[in-house]
């Protein structure tokens, strides 16, 4: 679902954007990260999820990891998709 | 002189905006609303370096406001129609900004707004945002393009400041409504408490 890891427009982050796109269930992301105890904002149309980096994470699938750091941004990115993607799946 | 109230976002047009009034003698203070979490740390990063260019360029000790705007962000996506999400947030912004300027004496807001250059800055839309102050509101750079605030960032100093990397506001909706109507601004924010939410965002307001 998710291929590549890519510095966004403004090059203060790196965003995934899912291939093919499509469309997240956030509620059960939410339940998905904070059953990995990661702490989750929810603001309805995204949540906002983690610190070092902070992520956020929205309805269209996009992961927005908020560090310049390639490789803070690599390793969030492995712990976060694993989740998104249960969680994704459990939608079927 | 008078003094005025100036919110600050951080981009290009903001400190522009302020050379061209501390240039005419006017006192400022600043405001910026601090959109984390839908942002990073860099915009406030920013404005507290676009100051310290323009508070030694003019001389002038121009106390920053720093006021939590992300928990309103949050309220807004939550209860609120999100094409108009633009707008609303504006109009906080403003309300904010009017406030603080009601407590500290100032008598006009300035924004670096510029006609059209994003879905907030239509006609419609910044009428709508503003019909939320009473304070007259000065633009010094509405006629102006972007390639000449640019150039006047440059000459000034502050170009390179807002052009640093940053995380753009994630609370802008994949849509946002270019031309907003009052009546479904006023029905949208029926829902919400406007006037505690306001009180929370000033009283917690850190000044720099």
């Amino acid at each position: 679902m998710y291929r590549t890891l890519r510095l966004c427009s403004n090059g203060g982050g790196f965003e995934a954007i899912p291939d093919p796109p499509r469309r997240l269930d956030l509620a059960r992301v939410r339940s998905a990260l904070e059953t990995e105890g990661i702490r989750v904002v929810d603001a309805r149309v995204m949540l906002i999820a983690g610190a070092d980096p902070e992520v956020t994470i929205s309805q269209n699938g996009r992961l927005l990891f908020k560090t310049s750091d390639s490789a803070a941004a690599d390793r969030a990115f492995a712990r976060f998709l694993p989740v998104v993607e249960s969680a994704t799946r459990s939608e079927h | 002189m008078s003094r005025g109230v100036m919110l600050m976002s951080g981009g290009i047009d903001s400190p522009v905006a302020m050379h061209y009034l501390l240039r005419q003698g006017h006192e400022l203070l600043a405001v910026h609303l601090d959109n984390r979490p839908f942002t990073d740390d860099s915009p406030l990063s920013k404005v507290v370096d676009h100051l310290t260019v323009l508070r030694e360029r003019y001389h002038q000790p121009i106390p920053l406001y720093v006021l939590p705007h992300g928990p309103t962000q949050i309220t807004l996506m939550r209860e609120t129609d999100r094409h108009v999400g633009c707008v609303l947030c504006r109009r906080f912004m403003w309300r904010s900004a009017e406030k603080i300027a009601q407590r500290e004496g100032a008598t006009f807001l300035v924004t670096g707004e510029a006609l059209g250059q994003v879905a907030s800055q239509t006609l419609s839309n910044m009428r709508n945002a503003t019909a939320s102050v009473s304070l007259p509101i000065v633009r010094p750079l509405i006629g102006f393009d972007k390639s000449e605030i640019e150039a006047v960032a440059k000459s000034i100093g502050t170009y390179e400041i807002s052009t640093r990397p940053g995380i753009c506001c994630q609370a802008v909706p994949d849509k946002p409504a270019t031309r907003s109507n009052l009546v479904q601004i006023l029905r949208e924010e029926e829902r919400i408490d406007v006037d505690q939410m306001i009180d929370d965002c000033v009283r917690k307001a850190v000044i720099l």
